[in-house]
């Protein structure tokens, strides 16, 4: 079983916060809007796992919560997604509100615990038998 | 006024934006809908209402909700939260 998570990263790398979802979601929560806001000054970006594997792409809602995000604390910021085998990082670039292209993911210290807190077991990694 | 209005919950209205945060001066009826909300608050701040939240830019609460706190014995005003939304789905 495998389930959406969300990790506030800092601008060291570190995580800040981690969000667990009860599936192929994380839910609305003020308490992660609380961590982004107190950390803006030093944030890096959230990273954030879609179930499955191959190469993620953000949804719609992901995108809307992107904008609205930056749009709240003023600044940029990157935004990683991951399945069992894949990772991208995407940044906006306009000019729509809710337009983001991929760029590199660079360094990603918290992937490995990303994935194993979203359930990707070697059971279910790529190229294994369930 | 008619009477009911007379006996409306009135709150306290924060708004986040543009990394900018106040509340603004005047109280607004805490029942109100989200959508009410989110137009009180795009306007005060598009009018500076708000102090301390500048409108640098298009002022846009689409997708930013509304988190509701009822009076309490510390805080005895209603408190209502204009935020971003944080809600992550794989489609």
């Amino acid at each position: 079983m495998t389930r959406e998570v969300v990790a506030v990263v800092g601008a060291d790398g570190a995580v800040l916060r981690w969000s667990t979802g009860d599936g192929a979601s994380v839910p609305d929560d003020r308490g992660l809007w609380e961590c982004l806001w107190a950390a803006r000054d030093g944030l890096l970006g959230v990273a954030h796992s879609h179930p499955g594997s191959g190469p993620p792409a953000p949804s719609s809602e992901d995108l809307s919560t992107f904008a609205a995000c930056e749009a709240g604390l003023g600044r940029r910021l990157r935004w990683w997604i991951a399945t069992a085998d894949g990772v991208i990082a995407v940044e906006w670039t306009g000019p729509g509100r809710t337009e983001y292209g991929a760029v590199s993911p660079g360094p990603t210290p918290w992937l490995e615990e990303l994935r194993r807190r979203s359930g990707f077991g070697l059971a279910s990694g790529p190229g294994r038998s369930p | 006024m008619n009477g009911r209005n007379q006996n409306v919950l009135l709150a306290r209205l924060n708004v986040t934006w543009d990394g900018q945060n106040g509340d603004l001066w005047e109280p607004v009826p805490f029942e109100a809908t989200d959508a009410e909300i989110r137009a009180w608050a795009t306007e005060a701040v598009r009018s500076r209402a708000i102090a301390g939240v500048e409108p640098r830019g298009e002022v846009d609460l689409t997708d930013f909700v509304v988190d509701r706190f009822p009076a309490t014995a510390e805080l005895p005003q209603p408190r209502l939260f204009v935020r971003p939304k944080t809600p992550f789905g794989a489609e």
